[in-house]
């Protein structure tokens, strides 16, 4: 992979809950189209990191950059709109409203009303409507959601809810995307489906991947560079290769132990 | 001009009817329409593209992938400029794929998407011969730099210049085809063996499509759903020739699963199954409504004898009497038009099945619905050579010969047909032709008779039939038909022979149901392996057997029964493509299990071989148990 350019970049984040140290002086770099996996035991602070990132924690010390603008300590709302897009391990959908309308409630942040055409409606906010529903039935189509775009969120099995949730981060027309454990809870056969979604939207639009996983196989096979957590702090980073025989990930993940 | 060939036929409805609309797709949930100008332009550079390519009159091309405009524009594009065309079914494997495009020697395949692609690209050292793979849906493959891929569009854009190029060359082309030219080669599914190509010609394919339009009276007002795959004959006859004969609109569904739900958006007036989707609306249903609400069950079970009642009436040709009338109105108000709305029907004005035989319980619940659900009989060899007419409907029968078709029984009870339909003989296999193609009649090698009304009752293949060692014969698959309408029986093989006493069965549950069942009755399972053994569900098992039993002369009825421990699939030769089971196949690979069907064990320790998806392997260990059933 070549070096590319620097889409965000990390420093020294620091971040404690009480006694309890969740990172510790972490930092790494995303490039700007690669597959980055952040990956860890439980508790390794993989989530806290992506919720710094995404502006849910303040992390009490180091610097976040996005696009070399500092966006440590935002507002959620204004790092989403910068472009930064997420999925969430605890799925954060609207469980009474259809997929159509999870979809295409993302997309507020795209959509810019003056008071007075949206109470016309037809005209400009009809066109605009139609606009934002197409993009949307791109991304059914893309997920392949069809079967499931009328339906409530909240009835769906949890597959399919991971997916839609991947399909509200899309919707966003961000220009990077967080996903948090996109395959936790799936099948074989749902992990190979989602791993294979993750490429084809890389594949597609070009757009930085991070991506925080439990399951090393898949992280493995999909992801370009790994960053590896353990008790907060960075333990490793490199290829999948470099990554496979590292003793230190080893270590963490089987226990000292093993060797 | 002589409008002798299907390219020509849609030229006509280019010249005449340029505005009016022709197909329909959904796509980004909202059904697109194309007319007929969109059609016949889709397919003048289409085929403008292929002959820029290099295809020449009588080269084969090969079309894998789901119902879609682009397969019925691609067949047609390659026939306008003198192609024959080679359907391949989609869950087709690469080896079945590389012998179908090798044996038909394709030059060029159409794809449609990344999954069908990747099928080519894994063989395509073996088909040297094809030289440009083209797909139509582009999703995924955009960073794939195989030089012999190329996509539709640009193939499109190859034709436009190539027209700019050589201006009135597709009309050339056009007029140059003759109703004798190939059109098709349709491989049949091949119960036995290999798969043969029977050669079919636009003539052929044009009479088939007009038998159905006079008998039927397609128009252009009517609405048909294309789902049965384009590689069957059938499809062939009635999506692409028949709706372009008749100008009837093809729509076309999101996807495979969207079906049902697609076929109620559009009201599909003329629909086409085969029995096996047939057979699993009407498990769905009985499925459903064990989980509907209390009173829905109420009304299900009030209501649905009536339906029957009335549909058995109108089958044996009678008219319901002033008090059966006015039940049935209730009937149809308070359910039966709901069933029928929610599975798409309401629109329904001939609804056919063919392929294998379909069980008369089948039938009889769409009628018992009002939806005149008819059987088609016919082969790729031959196209349709029976259905049923309006007003003579009959479950356990394959209708009338169509006008023309001459069919005759055997000394061995073998149906003979010939016909001007009939196909020109099988792709470079001039033995097989000879033997099924004897003084201008094709052997179908089905076992039937004819009535004393003129109905064509098919039986079984004359190869299934199978005599006890008594002597006596039985029809095997006539039993599995009957076995698997319950909606426990997913699959059924119905076992004898001539060294052997009586008939035993190898059942396969079906796990939606069985597991809904088992749930219901706090049996607690863990795998399909598990639930099969399970003694309650044997149990169930040996009352449907028993069941069926009852409708069996007595020599026929299964007297022993095991319950397979893992699904039959396709993808382990176990069944063919169209879901027939391969019979030897199976009996060979299960030996073992039919021995101790004839001897006096209780229970077979097994190890069976799985081969998933992907090619892997895997053993799975358990015992099967044998069971006997009462059949006084």
């Amino acid at each position: 992979m070549s070096a590319g350019d620097i889409k965000l970049k990390v420093e020294s984040v620091s971040l404690a809950f009480g006694g309890v140290q969740a990172l510790a002086d972490v930092s790494f770099e995303v490039r700007d189209a690669e597959i980055l996996a952040i990956i860890g035991p439980n508790g390794a602070g993989k989530t806290c990191l992506l919720n710094c990132i995404s502006g849910f924690y303040k992390p009490q010390k180091g610097e976040i950059y996005y696009e070399n603008r500092k966006i440590t300590g935002l507002a959620p709302y204004k790092i989403a709109s910068s472009g930064i897009a997420r999925t969430f391990q605890n799925i954060q959908l609207y469980s009474g409203m259809t997929t159509v309308d999870n979809l295409m409630a993302a997309r507020h942040i795209q959509i810019k009303p003056f008071l007075l055409s949206s109470a016309i409606y037809f005209g400009p906010a009809h066109r605009r409507e139609i606009q934002h529903r197409r993009a949307v039935e791109d991304i059914i189509d893309f997920l392949e959601l069809e079967s499931i775009r009328k339906k409530v969120v909240g009835m769906l099995p949890y597959g399919q809810r991971k997916k839609v949730d991947l399909g509200r981060a899309l919707a966003l027309e961000s220009e990077m995307l967080l996903l948090d454990e996109p395959m936790a809870g799936m099948n074989y056969e749902e992990k190979e489906d989602m791993a294979r979604y993750i490429l084809d939207i890389f594949d597609l639009r070009k757009i930085p991947i991070v991506l925080v996983e439990h399951d090393m196989s898949v992280v493995m096979d999909i992801s370009d560079r790994i960053a590896v957590l353990d008790f907060g702090r960075k333990i490793a980073e490199g290829t999948p290769e470099e990554i496979k025989v590292n003793p230190a990930v080893i270590s963490a993940y089987l226990g000292d132990s093993a060797f | 001009m002589d409008i002798d060939t299907i390219p020509k036929l849609l030229y006509e409805n280019y010249c005449k009817h340029p505005d009016k609309v022709a197909q329909r797709e959904k796509r980004f949930g909202i059904w697109n329409e194309f007319t007929w100008r969109d059609y016949f332009e889709h397919v003048k550079y289409f085929s403008l593209g292929l002959l820029a390519l290099g295809l020449r009159r009588g080269d084969k091309i090969s079309i894998i992938g789901e119902n879609k405009p682009e397969w019925f524009r691609a067949e047609v594009a390659a026939q306008a400029i003198g192609g024959v065309v080679v359907g391949i079914y989609t869950d087709a494997g690469p080896q079945e794929a590389m012998y179908l495009i090798t044996h038909s020697d394709s030059r060029v395949v159409v794809a449609h998407d990344q999954e069908q692609v990747d099928k080519i690209l894994q063989i395509k050292e073996q088909v040297p011969l094809v030289e440009k793979t083209i797909y139509w849906d582009p999703r995924g493959l955009w960073n794939y730099t195989e030089p012999k891929l190329m996509s539709y569009d640009e193939v499109l854009a190859l034709g436009r210049k190539y027209e700019a190029e050589h201006p009135g060359i597709f009309e050339e082309e056009l007029q140059k085809g003759k109703g004798n030219d190939l059109a098709v080669i349709s491989y049949t599914s091949g119960t036995t063996g290999l798969p043969k190509g029977a050669m079919v010609s636009h003539r052929q394919l044009i009479e088939l499509a007009k038998l159905g339009r006079d008998l039927d009276d397609w128009t252009e007002k009517d609405e048909y759903v294309s789902f049965v795959p384009p590689a069957w004959i059938t499809e062939q006859c009635i999506g692409i020739t028949g709706c372009i004969l008749s100008r009837m609109k093809a729509s076309f569904a999101e996807s495979p699963e969207m079906i049902q739900e697609n076929i109620r958006e559009i009201g599909a007036s003329v629909l086409f199954y085969g029995p096996r989707n047939w057979e699993s609306v009407v498990r769905a249903v009985k499925a459903k409504m064990t989980d509907a609400h209390p009173f829905k069950r109420f009304l299900y079970n009030l209501f649905l004898p009536v339906g029957y009642k009335i549909g058995d009436i109108r089958l044996s040709n009678k008219q319901p009497n002033t008090l059966w009338r006015f039940v049935y109105f209730v009937a149809y108000w308070a359910l039966l038009r709901q069933l029928r709305d929610k599975l798409g029907l309401l629109k329904v004005r001939t609804a056919y099945t063919a392929g294998s035989a379909i069980s008369p319980d089948i039938l009889r619940f769409f009628h018992a619905m009002g939806v005149s659900l008819k059987n088609m009989y016919g082969a790729s060899e031959i196209g349709t050579v029976s259905t049923h007419t309006y007003d003579d409907i009959r479950p356990e029968t394959a209708g009338f010969p169509l006008e023309g078709i001459a069919v005759k029984i055997s000394d061995e009870s073998e149906i003979l047909v010939k016909s001007t339909t009939l196909f020109d003989g099988y792709y470079k296999d001039e033995e097989e032709t000879r033997k099924k193609l004897r003084d201008g009649w094709y052997h179908t090698g089905d076992f039937g008779h004819i009535d004393k009304s003129g109905h064509v009752i098919v039986m079984d293949r004359m190869d299934d039939l199978r005599s006890l060692a008594s002597g006596q014969k039985f029809s095997p698959q006539y039993t599995e038909i009957r076995l698997r309408f319950s909606p426990y029986i997913k699959e059924a093989i119905v076992v004898g022979g001539e060294e052997r006493e009586y008939v035993t069965a190898i059942i396969n549950i079906e796990l939606a149901n069985v597991g809904r069942w088992a749930e219901r009755k706090r049996i607690s399972y863990t795998t399909f392996s598990d639930l099969s053994q399970k003694e309650q569900v044997l149990e169930l098992i040996a009352e449907e057997v028993m069941r069926v039993n009852r409708t069996l002369p007595e020599w026929a009825r299964v007297k022993k029964f095991a319950s397979l421990n893992k699904e039959l699939d396709a993808d382990e030769a176990e069944m063919t493509r169209t879901r027939k089971l391969r019979r030897t196949f199976v009996e060979e690979k299960y030996s073992d299990l039919i021995q101790a069907l004839y001897s006096d064990v209780s229970e077979l320790p097994m190890e069976s071989e799985v081969v998933y998806r992907d090619g892997r392997r895997a053993k799975i260990k358990t015992g099967i148990r044998i069971n006997t059933v009462e059949t006084g």
